[in-house]
């Protein structure tokens, strides 16, 4: 009999969750246009957008409204497995394409800010966990407290106003003025800071935390008594283990980067995916939404398979236990 | 689970439970009894886009509408969209943690599949887009983000659940004949109550942040003032252009105190130190 390794049993156990979450979330979306009070075709292509009869006719028939509803569901599973998201008629294309070309933009500023506020976190949080009776450890954590109980906008609400209204210092909106490089950064300079600082102060907290955690553990301890120099300690032996929790976080933050940037988009006018989502609420432009929800909704299993992934590679526990 | 520390000079500087109910008990008497603080009625429009004076201590809104007025009528909106989300989140939560903790086999692992794939659906898009359908009352916002926020509470409760079913008490109560039901009310419940407190504290505070940056996005009840609707308010009607702090601060500040005090009367029986989760 051949024996499967138990990680790999623990792995598809979550690739079997994981594919389900995706089908309930392909229900959802298939349901709700279908299921809400109003015109199926309407809430299907959006609100406020004149079609003629004949259009509708014919657009009742490309959905198959007609036939029965679990024909239709394979009928739109198999459109999106040929990436066919729909057609928005507010944009005047294909979803997938309007997609693809707003969601560049947002990668280029979200991905370095997760990966500076994870490092600040990681870094900032580990210290300030480690020597928790100093008074920078403290006002470290108060302004994580802080600003992790802020709603994400309002922070960027706050940074529009202080530093471009109030100060100057940075343009209104827009990704550049003239397509060069210096202005592309001249303009993501704070949206990118704000970012940062959220994901940091996250961070910072859940690191501080894990790390006030194990050092009063034995191994900690047993290590200075062996006169290892306390550095070491924190960074050889501690940081290992409090960092097992952030590792997952990062990783859904990938998951979450699109929907993470939304409010930011809005907030500095970046036209992005966010803000493209943020136009099709406002529209009520459904094809936009569904399409950037599956989107997402397929970035956040990806980022949740890397995590168990991850978590199998850096914590031999797990992988024994499993 | 993630564990965050409180810093300890914020413990010295008056962060301690006692001092966060109080913050509490003002915003509740607040959201019961607006007529009694507010200095106007909340109908009564003034000259619009006005500054702080005698008359006005913040200030008034595009509309002309007293802002001191509306923070305070707003404050029961946000109130009760964060305690009923809570509720819901909580009962779902509690029935399901407790249902498969107690029970296992079969009914433990089809609750807690169902509660991991409900985790792994990302809530804010969903949300997004099934109230850009509603066009929602707030009964409706409390509906879902009640629905899409039950599956730690859930995780916590069946593992406490868990821990306990098999010890000498419950045990007892099952030699004596007591059914699963009135195990579960009389010993399960007072048992797992510690447990309970943090996590409806802070599904309360998630669902009050969900529902400003709901109504940031003009998904929230048009007719309903929120703090997070006042905000969004200052933001489309130039209020943040124009500076007018008197304006937007207010809010956000109402907005963070109360989520601070939220969680940490969640945490205050933690013996040592508290839990909190941000996402």
């Amino acid at each position: 009999m051949v024996k499967i390794h138990p990680a790999g049993i623990f792995l598809s156990q979550k690739l079997l969750r994981y594919l389900l979450s995706f089908f309930c979330i392909l229900l959802i979306v298939f349901l709700l246009p279908r299921m809400m009070p109003g015109d199926p075709v309407s809430n299907l292509v959006g609100e406020d957008i004149y079609l003629s009869q004949s259009t509708i006719d014919s657009l009742r028939a490309a959905f198959g409204l007609d036939t029965p509803l679990h024909e239709q569901f394979i009928r739109y599973c198999l459109q999106i497995m040929h990436g066919d998201l729909g057609y928005s008629y507010h944009m005047h294309g294909p979803v997938f394409e309007i997609l693809i070309s707003r969601a560049w933009w947002t990668l280029v500023y979200t991905i370095p800010s997760i990966i500076i506020g994870a490092w600040i976190g990681i870094s900032l949080g580990a210290r300030a966990g480690f020597q928790s009776g100093k008074w920078w450890s403290d006002v470290i954590a108060s302004i994580a407290l802080v600003i992790s109980s802020t709603p994400p906008y309002l922070l960027s609400l706050l940074a529009l106003v202080l530093f471009v209204y109030h100060l100057g210092l940075f343009p209104f909106k827009g990704f550049y003025d003239t397509y060069n490089l210096q202005s592309i950064l001249y303009h993501l300079t704070l949206p990118t800071l704000v970012l940062i600082s959220f994901y940091a102060s996250r961070n910072i907290l859940i690191m501080r935390g894990a790390v006030l955690t194990e050092k009063e553990l034995l191994y900690p301890q047993f290590a200075r008594s062996l006169g290892i120099p306390e550095r070491e300690i924190l960074f050889h032996h501690i940081r290992k283990n409090a960092i097992i929790p952030l590792i997952a976080l990062i990783a859904l933050d990938f998951g979450f980067l699109f929907s993470g940037a939304l409010f930011i988009e809005i907030v500095f006018s970046l036209s992005g995916m966010g803000s493209l989502m943020y136009d099709a609420i406002l529209a009520r432009d459904y094809p936009i939404l569904t399409g950037s929800l599956l989107i997402i909704a397929i970035f956040v299993i990806i980022a949740n398979i890397t995590a168990d992934i991850m978590s199998l590679i850096i914590d031999p526990r797990i992988r024994r236990s499993s | 689970m993630t564990v965050v520390y409180v810093p300890s000079w914020l413990k010295k500087m008056g962060y301690t439970p006692t001092f966060c109910i109080i913050i509490l008990g003002i915003f509740v008497y607040a959201a019961i009894f607006p007529k009694t603080i507010s200095p106007y009625s909340p109908e009564i429009r003034f000259s619009p886009y006005g500054e702080p004076d005698e008359n006005h201590m913040l200030g008034t809104d595009d509309m002309g509408y007293d802002i001191l007025t509306l923070l305070i009528y707003a404050t029961r909106i946000s109130l009760i969209i964060g305690v009923f989300a809570g509720i819901l989140s909580l009962c779902i939560g509690t029935s399901i943690g407790i249902a498969s903790g107690f029970h296992q086999g079969w009914i433990d692992d089809l609750m807690m599949g169902v509660t991991d794939i409900t985790l792994i659906i990302p809530k804010i898009p969903v949300i997004i887009l099934i109230a850009a359908y509603l066009h929602p009352s707030i009964w409706i916002l409390i509906i879902v983000l009640g629905l899409f926020s039950w599956e730690t509470t859930a995780r916590v409760v069946r593992a406490k659940t868990m821990q306990i079913r098999n010890s000498g008490f419950v045990l007892s109560s099952r030699c004596l004949g007591f059914s699963s039901f009135s195990i579960i009310i009389h010993d399960i419940i007072p048992v797992i109550y510690p447990v309970l407190l943090p996590k409806f504290m802070l599904t309360i505070a998630g669902a009050m942040i969900s529902e400003a940056s709901l109504s940031f996005l003009g998904l929230s009840d048009p007719m309903m003032e929120s703090w997070g609707k006042m905000i969004a308010d200052a933001f489309s009607h130039g209020g943040f252009i124009r500076e007018m702090w008197w304006w937007f601060l207010p809010p956000a500040i109402c907005i963070c105190v109360t989520v601070l005090a939220i969680t940490r009367i969640g945490m205050m029986y933690e013996s040592n130190e508290p839990e909190m989760a941000f996402k």
